[in-house]
């Protein structure tokens, strides 16, 4: 999420500019500053420590060979510079370039697939029905699960002779034995099946609480002017909520970029590296070839493309809030 | 076509009822005012004429059309919300032009048929303006064209002044009634404000508690209330009240009121409505229409409120307080003893224990 913090850092308004108006006197006002800067000084170190200072190490043992069977202490990976190695041997890596496009992938399954059912399941929860809490607790749980488990409950479900094919073979009077978590592509659906089904209720959460405040007046006027369902779903609820869900969809796809637990336990990132996406990828460089320069180049890169990401969704949603405002 | 008739309506919420029997007939091209205080049933009454809410009972006609089963859509009717319900993230011109779009008119047909109602509401120039930075006034054009684009037969507004401040809202009182001359639509207007529903409306119908309790034009209101609540509902104040007996005088027929003495005789044709009535009554009279004189009700001032055009003289506590307005200044003082006699033909008599006006015969 630092990608995302970074972007709402920088859009926060920066305290000098409100104590103008406040502070005509200078000599008050360059007090009530000093005064800020002590206030948040705290903060700001904490901020420094969690943030500025591992992006910071992360660039400078990028840039070496440094790993931890090195010898070395990491403040001295200097003395192992390669002259950006890392990088052009990233630009090369094959298998990075394939965990990234897998990554999409599951990324462009399942963010939609989650916001769309996420979305009818809000519409059908926005009204009134019999049974509705029972259902919405129901509905919720998924998402309290731990990955972990998730990722144990979906392996055993996946297995050959597990749930999932007892249910196919019981629908179509065949025995069926499909070997799931074996096949490259039966893997990679069984693993955005597990991410969907976890993650859904966050979406259904967010945008219920975009749905139920859409202005009800404002949809019965529509509806008085002679406008039908679909017709005030489009012109009415979907306009008012567009804020709402590009923060849904923004926390999924950063979400989703990472998918890594659930994942990693259904299936390791095989069969071969099937379902290795760059989270896998990068956890298996990081614990089995150890060399940690190049690991912090790849997770470098991927910071940059998030943050590029993150920033371009804020820009959209503070365009989108003016609009709706 | 337009007119409309609500027969035997009753609208009940769980074990609430909302609206008890309702019996309305409002004429094509009436502008009608539903006036009374709040949770009286009159928004519920708009709302079932609208078709939001279904009543329990009873039946709505448009003209000679039954609406029941008729969604909210295809009733023909132009709704102002109390707010407006403009769509912000809409441009006037889109607002303007949402009705006709919903229902696939051509584009062309859209445009001249905006271009038309701008026109008439003078809001040409802020057409492609965004709705969500527009003033009240604006707004509530706004929302009138929305509206009004659809030629609708009967146009229903919900106190769409309660949120204006109230210099504005004596401008907009005046453009609301200029633009229902121009439309000529069947009105209804609810409202809790009975200067608007005076200053407006062809004829008012009272409410409260669910239960129509008159309807007439707004002097018939004021002059004529059918009963206590609507004579202590209109009128800023409201109407004088005040317990009695009636009693045989060599003067004529006179209301004894206990220890504030007896009243001056009632002209003939109520004294002769009241004496078939016997038991207790209510003396009312209008706050505006006393003089002071030397022959009527003696009665202590307990406060003068004086508000420029106008003194409103508070007379007496409890039971027998009266208040009585008087154009200019008067010479009195808290404390002092005041005189003062109701002008005899406003004099109004209702039974106590029904509160239902005695009317004057003949």
């Amino acid at each position: 999420m630092s990608a995302a913090t970074a972007a709402i850092s920088e859009q926060a308004p920066i305290p000098e500019d409100n104590s103008h108006a406040a502070h005509a006197n200078p000599a008050l006002r360059d007090e009530g500053a000093k005064l800020g800067f002590r206030l948040t000084l705290p903060a700001q170190i904490l901020v420094l420590f969690i943030a500025v200072f591992p992006l910071l190490m992360q660039l400078y043992i990028s840039l070496t060979d440094w790993s931890p069977l090195s010898g070395l202490g990491w403040w001295s990976a200097w003395s192992l510079w390669n002259n950006f190695a890392n990088y052009t041997d990233l630009a090369a890596d094959a298998r990075f370039w394939s965990a990234l496009n897998r990554t999409a992938i599951v990324m462009i399954v399942c963010v939609p697939a989650e916001f769309l059912l996420g979305l009818a399941l809000a519409t059908l929860f926005a009204d009134e029905f019999p049974g509705k809490r029972i259902f919405y607790s129901i509905l919720l749980m998924p998402m309290m699960v731990v990955p972990a488990v998730a990722g144990y409950m979906f392996f055993m479900l996946f297995q050959s002779g597990g749930p999932v094919n007892d249910i196919l073979s019981a629908l179509s009077g065949f025995p069926v034995t499909i070997a799931w978590l074996s096949d490259p592509t039966l893997a990679l659906i069984a693993v955005m099946v597990a991410d969907i089904w976890q993650w859904t209720p966050l979406m259904f959460l967010i945008l219920l609480a975009g749905l139920v405040g859409v202005p009800e007046d404002q949809i019965k006027a529509a509806t008085l002017l002679g406008a039908n369902p679909w017709q005030r779903f489009v012109t009415i609820v979907l306009p008012k909520m567009k804020t709402i869900i590009i923060i849904a969809l923004a926390i999924r796809v950063i979400e989703n970029f990472k998918i890594f637990d659930t994942l990693y336990i259904m299936t390791g990132g095989g069969p071969g590296v099937a379902t290795e996406t760059i989270s896998v990828y990068i956890y298996k460089v990081t614990t089995q070839d150890l060399i940690w320069g190049y690991v912090a180049a790849i997770a470098l890169a991927i910071l940059i493309v998030l943050s590029i990401a993150a920033v371009f969704a804020m820009k959209r949603m503070a365009r989108a809030r003016e609009v709706t405002a | 076509m337009s007119a409309i008739h609500l027969q035997n309506l009753v609208k009940k919420f769980g074990d609430f009822t909302a609206l008890k029997t309702m019996d309305l007939a409002i004429a094509d091209g009436e502008f009608m005012a539903l006036l009374g205080p709040s949770g009286c049933g009159k928004s519920t009454t708009m709302n079932m004429i609208a078709g939001m809410e279904e009543p329990t009972s009873g039946k709505i006609l448009f003209g000679e059309r039954d609406m029941e089963g008729v969604p909210m859509g295809r009733r023909g009717v132009g709704f102002v919300f109390q707010n407006y319900a403009i769509f912000t993230h809409m441009s006037v011109r889109q607002n303007l032009a949402y009705g006709p779009k919903m229902r696939g008119a051509p584009k062309a047909e859209i445009d001249r048929r905006v271009g038309a109602i701008a026109e008439m509401l003078q809001l040409t120039a802020l057409l492609d303006r965004k709705a969500d930075r527009l003033s009240v006034n604006i707004l509530q054009r706004v929302a009138i064209g929305r509206s009004a684009i659809m030629e609708p037969a009967i146009f229903l507004l919900d106190e769409p002044l309660s949120n204006v401040d109230a210099a504005f809202r004596a401008v907009m009182r005046t453009e609301l009634k200029q633009l229902q001359r121009q439309f000529r639509q069947t009105m209804v207007y609810v409202t809790h404000d009975q200067l608007e529903a005076m200053t407006m409306a062809d004829r008012i119908a009272v409410m409260d508690h669910g239960v129509l309790q008159q309807v007439g034009t707004p002097l018939e209101v004021y002059n004529n209330p059918a009963n206590v609540f609507v004579a202590g509902f209109i009128g800023a104040p409201g109407m004088n009240l005040l317990r009695g007996r009636p009693a045989e005088s060599d003067r004529g027929l006179v209301i004894d009121l206990g220890p504030l003495g007896v009243t001056p005789p009632l002209p003939d044709n109520l004294a002769v409505a009241v004496r078939a009535g016997r038991g207790d009554v209510l003396y009312g009279f209008r706050p505006e229409q006393v003089i002071l004189s030397d022959r009527g009700l003696s009665m202590p001032v307990t406060f003068v409120e004086r508000i420029g055009a106008r003194t409103i003289v508070h007379l007496g506590q409890g039971e027998s307080a009266v208040k009585a307005v008087f154009d200019n200044d008067v010479g009195l003082a808290i404390g002092q003893t005041a005189v003062v006699a109701p002008a005899q033909a406003s004099v109004r008599v209702f039974d106590a224990g029904t509160g239902c006006a005695i009317r004057a015969g003949g």
